[in-house]
C-alpha cells in the first residue's frame, strides 16, 4: 500500500517521467496539506501552478514517434522507441489527449529537504467557481503563489488573509492566463502598406 | 551672425567697467590698454550663435535618468563601465531624480502597470528633455505582442531616438546617444515639441 | 530539518500564528504596524520605486517608518509582468525557447536549461555528453555573470562604488566568452532540445582556459576589497538575520538558505547536468544575516571557477545535439541526399516538433536558487501551459520577514543581499 494513501481527501496516484502526483479533494486540501508536511515530511513549499484545460482535447494530436538511426559514432544510447509498438498514436493515426475532470488543476509541488531528496505534486481539481482552500496556514510561503493564481487564473482562494491583485493592475478585468482570455497586443503594420 | 569686423566690446553688450577704462590722458582714439592686451579679438575668441553654444553644451553634457527595466538595463549599465566608457560622451552621470536629469533612456519592456509611473518621471523631468527608446521592447513591443507589455514607450511618451536591438550591444547605445547628441547639435527640436505620442 | 512552528490558530478567527518566528502575522508578505503604534502618531508612511535606484529593478515598496525603523512593509509588484507564460504558449516549442532567458535576465541561460531540460524530459530523449558537459560550463559561466553584476550592484547600492567597475570589467571578459561561443552578449540562446544549437567554435576551450587562470585572483581582489573594509562589515553583519527554520517554511532556496546554514544545493542534491561528476563544495554560512547571504555568494564563485577549470579539463569530444531527426534538425548536408531528412526538416521548421503528453516540473540551481520549470503539454506543437517557479519571487515575498525591526539604510542592504530579479519575479 503506498504510503500517499493515508493522505486525506486521497483521489489517485499516478507516476509518470519519475515524479509522483497524488490527486487529491479539494474540500480536504488544508488537511491533506498538513499530513503531507507533518507526516510525510514535505516541509518546503515548492510552487503552485494553477492550469486552465479549457479547450484540452478539442484538436487531436497524431504521434508518430521512432527512434534515432543507429550510428556507429554516436558512442551513447538514446531511447528505443518503436513505431509499431501499440501506443495510441504510434501509427500515425489523430488521437485525443486524455480528457480531464473538471476545468482547472491547482498542482502544489512540495519538497522533503532530506537526503534523498523526495518530491511531490499535490493535485486538486477544481471548476469554474469552485474555491480552493488557502495552503498559507500549512506553508506561508504559498501566499503570493495563490495571490498569483487568483490574480492569472480567477482561482478564489479561499481563506487567504490577503486576496488582492499582485501582477496585474488593481482595476484590471479579467484573469488573463484562462484560455478564453486572448493574447491581446497589436497587428504588426509593413511599412508598405497604407 | 555675420562676421563684421569687431568694434569695441561693449558694442556686443558687454557692459564691464574695466573694458571700457582707458588710460588717462588726451590721446582718445587710440585703443585702451585692455584692448591692446587682447590684440586681435577675432582670432581668439569663436563667435556663435547662442543657440549653437547652448545646444553644443546640451549635449555633450546630456544626463540620463536611472530609469532601467529589465534586460536592457544590464547593458545600459554596461556602457558606463571602462570598455565602453560612455563618460567619453558625457552622459556618465546618471542622476537618481528625474528633476536633474535630461535624457530618459527606457531600457526594457514597459508593462501597462508601470506606464503610469513612467508618464510620472517623464512629466517631473524638465524642459529641454529627450527620450531614447532602448531596445526592441521599448521600440516596439519587441518580441511580447501581448496584453502586458505597451507596444512601444512612444504610445506614451514621444521618442526622440529608437535603438533596436534586443539587447542593444553596449555600442549601439553609444551610437543612440551620438545621433542624439548630433540632434541636439544640429538644432533639431526636442520630440514633444514635433511629435506627439502614439505616432510614428 | 526543523519545520516550522505550527500555527496557533485559524486565520480567520485573529489568532496570530507563526509565533516564535520571524513571519509577519496574519499575512506572512506584510508587515503591519502595531495598533498602539499607529496611535501615537509617529508614522510615516514613505512609497519606495517603482523607480528607484536601490530596489534592483521596478519593485515598489511601501514602507511605514517610526523614525529611521521600519515598522511596516508591504512589497509590490508586477511591474514587469510581461505576459511570459501565455506568450510561450502561443508560440512552438522551438520559438518559446527564445522567450526564456528574458526572465531571468541575469541567468539567462539557466531559463533556457530549465525549460529545455523539461521538454527533453517529457520528450525522455537523451543529449550527447560533449553538450551536457558544455551546458555545464556554460550554466556555471552565467551563475559568474550574474554574483558579479550582483555584486558591483549591490555594493553600488551601499556606496561602495568602485565594485561596480572591478566586476563589470569581469563581466565584458565573460560576455566576450559568451559572444566567442554562441554570438551574441547577452540571451544566447544556445540551448536547443536535444543538445546545443551549434558546435562549439574553434578557440573558445583556450579564451574559457584564460579567463578561467585569470579569475581567482580577481576574486581576491573582491574579497580583499569589501571584507576587509569596516564600513561594509557594520553594514552587513548582524542585519537581517534568517533562521533556518524561517528560511524553510518561507520557501527560501539558493545562497540566502545555505547563508542560514541549511546545506542544500540542488547540484549536489539532486544532480542534473554533469555535476554528480564534479567536485566542488557548497559553501554554507551560520548566521542567515547579511555579511552571511553576500559571503556564500564570493565563495560560490570561487566554486564556478573550479568548475569550469573542471568542465574545460573533462569535456568530452562528439556530437553536439542528440541524432533524434524527428526532434533536432538533420545537418545540411543530408538534406541533399535524404528524402527523409528532408521532409523531418520541413516539418520541424513549419510545424514544430510534437511533445508527448504530460506534465513534469524540472527543478535546477539558478544563482539565486531553486528555478523550476513545470510543463504540461497536450501532445502538441505547442506548450498548453508553462510555468517558472522563480526563486526571487519567493525571496521577495519574505522581504517582511527579513526587514522586521531594522532601520531604513539597513533594508537596503538587506534587499541587496536577496538579489532579487524583477524580471522573473512578475515574468
Amino acid at each position: 500500500m503506498s504510503p500517499f494513501a493515508s493522505v486525506p481527501g486521497f483521489v489517485e496516484q499516478k507516476e509518470s517521467f519519475g515524479e509522483t502526483t497524488v490527486v487529491v479533494d479539494r474540500e480536504r486540501l488544508v488537511e491533506a496539506a498538513e499530513h503531507a508536511r507533518d507526516e510525510l515530511g514535505f516541509n518546503f513549499f515548492v510552487d503552485m501552478t494553477p492550469t486552465d484545460y479549457l479547450g484540452w482535447g478539442s484538436r487531436g494530436v497524431a504521434g508518430y514517434w521512432g527512434s534515432p538511426p543507429p550510428s556507429s559514432t554516436r558512442g551513447w544510447e538514446p531511447a528505443q522507441r518503436d513505431i509499431n509498438t501499440p501506443f495510441p498514436g504510434s501509427q500515425g493515426l489523430p488521437r485525443m489527449p486524455e480528457p480531464k475532470p473538471k476545468r482547472f488543476s491547482v498542482s502544489y509541488h512540495l519538497l522533503a529537504l532530506e537526503q534523498p531528496p523526495r518530491r511531490l505534486r499535490l493535485k486538486v481539481w477544481a471548476d469554474e467557481g469552485e474555491p480552493v482552500p488557502s495552503v498559507v496556514s500549512v506553508w506561508p510561503a504559498a501566499d503570493w503563489f495563490e495571490r498569483e493564481a487568483w490574480d492569472m487564473m480567477g482561482i478564489t482562494i479561499e481563506g487567504h488573509p490577503n486576496l488582492v491583485r499582485i501582477i496585474m493592475d488593481e482595476d484590471w478585468e479579467g484573469h488573463p492566463l484562462r484560455k478564453d482570455y486572448p493574447l491581446g497586443g497589436e497587428p504588426v503594420r509593413f511599412s508598405d502598406e497604407d | 551672425m555675420a562676421v563684421k569686423r569687431p568694434g569695441r566690446l561693449f558694442e556686443y553688450g558687454l557692459n564691464s567697467e574695466r573694458l571700457l577704462m582707458r588710460e588717462a590722458g588726451p590721446k582718445q582714439d587710440e585703443p585702451a590698454k585692455f584692448e591692446t592686451e587682447l590684440g586681435d579679438l577675432e582670432n581668439r575668441l569663436m563667435l556663435s550663435t547662442v543657440e549653437k553654444a547652448v545646444a553644443w553644451a546640451q549635449g555633450s553634457s546630456i544626463w540620463p535618468d536611472t530609469f532601467g527595466l529589465a534586460c536592457c538595463a544590464i547593458e545600459m549599465m554596461s556602457i558606463v563601465s571602462s570598455r565602453y566608457d560612455v563618460a567619453r560622451f558625457g552622459a556618465e552621470v546618471f542622476r537618481n531624480s528625474p528633476r536633474q536629469a535630461d535624457l530618459l533612456i527606457v531600457s526594457g519592456r514597459l508593462s501597462h502597470k508601470m506606464a503610469a509611473p513612467f508618464r510620472q518621471i517623464y512629466d517631473q523631468m524638465l524642459e529641454p528633455k529627450w527620450v531614447i527608446a532602448m531596445g526592441a521592447c521599448a521600440s516596439s513591443g519587441g518580441m511580447f505582442n501581448n496584453y502586458a507589455v505597451l507596444q512601444s514607450v512612444d504610445k506614451v511618451v514621444p521618442v526622440d531616438i529608437y535603438i533596436p536591438g534586443c539587447p542593444p550591444r553596449p555600442e549601439a547605445v553609444l551610437e543612440g546617444i551620438v545621433r542624439l547628441q548630433e540632434k541636439i547639435k544640429a538644432g533639431v527640436p526636442p520630440a514633444y515639441e514635433i511629435r506627439k505620442t502614439g505616432q510614428g | 530539518m526543523a519545520v516550522v512552528a505550527k500555527p496557533a490558530g485559524v486565520l480567520a478567527t485573529g489568532a496570530r500564528p507563526y509565533e516564535g518566528t520571524k513571519i509577519p502575522s496574519p499575512i506572512p508578505t506584510v508587515l503591519q504596524v502595531d495598533e498602539e503604534l499607529r496611535e501615537s502618531g509617529d508614522i510615516l508612511e514613505i512609497n519606495f520605486g517603482p523607480n528607484h535606484p536601490s530596489t534592483h529593478g521596478v519593485l515598489r515598496l511601501v514602507v511605514e517608518l517610526n523614525g529611521e525603523r521600519v515598522v511596516g512593509i508591504k512589497p509590490m509588484i508586477g511591474y514587469l509582468h510581461t505576459g511570459f507564460e501565455k506568450n510561450m504558449e502561443a508560440k512552438t516549442w522551438w520559438k518559446a525557447i527564445t522567450y526564456a532567458p528574458r526572465i531571468d535576465y541575469l541567468a539567462f541561460q539557466h531559463n533556457e536549461l530549465v525549460f529545455v531540460l523539461a521538454i527533453e524530459k517529457l520528450l525522455e530523449l537523451e543529449t550527447p555528453p560533449k553538450a551536457v558537459w558544455m551546458r555545464t560550463l556554460l550554466c556555471e559561466l552565467n551563475r559568474l555573470h550574474s554574483h558579479l553584476v550582483w555584486l558591483g550592484t549591490g555594493s553600488l547600492e551601499m556606496g561602495a562604488i568602485s565594485m561596480f567597475w572591478y566586476c563589470f570589467r569581469e563581466r565584458e571578459s565573460i560576455l566576450d566568452l559568451f559572444e566567442l561561443v554562441a554570438g551574441f552578449r547577452m540571451h544566447t540562446r544556445y540551448f536547443q532540445t536535444g543538445g546545443l544549437a551549434e558546435d562549439v567554435p574553434v578557440g573558445f576551450y583556450a579564451e574559457c582556459q584564460s579567463f578561467a587562470d585569470a579569475m581567482p585572483a580577481r576574486i581576491d581582489e573582491y574579497e580583499a576589497m569589501l571584507d576587509g573594509q569596516k564600513i561594509f562589515l557594520e553594514r552587513t553583519q548582524g542585519i537581517g538575520h534568517l533562521s533556518a527554520a524561517d528560511a524553510i517554511a518561507m520557501g527560501q532556496s539558493g545562497p540566502i538558505l545555505r547563508a542560514s546554514g541549511v546545506d542544500w544545493d540542488l547540484r549536489k542534491r539532486q544532480p542534473y547536468l554533469a555535476y554528480d561528476q564534479l567536485d566542488f563544495d557548497v559553501p554554507t554560512r551560520p548566521t542567515g544575516d547579511t555579511y552571511d547571504r553576500f559571503k556564500v555568494r564570493l565563495l560560490e564563485m570561487r566554486e564556478s571557477v573550479r568548475i569550469i577549470q573542471q568542465c574545460l579539463d573533462g569535456m568530452p569530444d562528439g556530437p553536439w545535439i542528440s541524432d533524434d531527426r524527428k526532434v533536432v534538425l538533420p545537418p545540411r548536408h543530408e538534406l541533399h541526399t535524404s528524402m527523409e531528412s528532408l521532409i523531418h526538416h520541413f516539418k520541424i521548421v513549419t510545424e514544430g516538433y510534437r511533445v508527448p503528453e504530460g506534465e513534469v516540473y524540472v527543478p535546477i540551481e539558478s544563482p539565486r536558487g531553486e528555478m523550476g520549470c513545470y510543463v504540461v503539454s497536450d501532445g502538441g506543437p505547442r506548450p498548453w501551459r508553462v510555468h517558472f517557479r522563480a526563486p526571487s519571487f519567493v525571496a521577495l515575498q519574505g522581504t517582511a520577514m527579513f526587514v522586521r525591526d531594522t532601520l531604513i539604510a539597513d533594508m537596503i542592504a538587506i534587499l541587496a543581499s536577496l538579489d532579487p530579479v524583477m524580471g522573473e519575479v512578475d515574468r
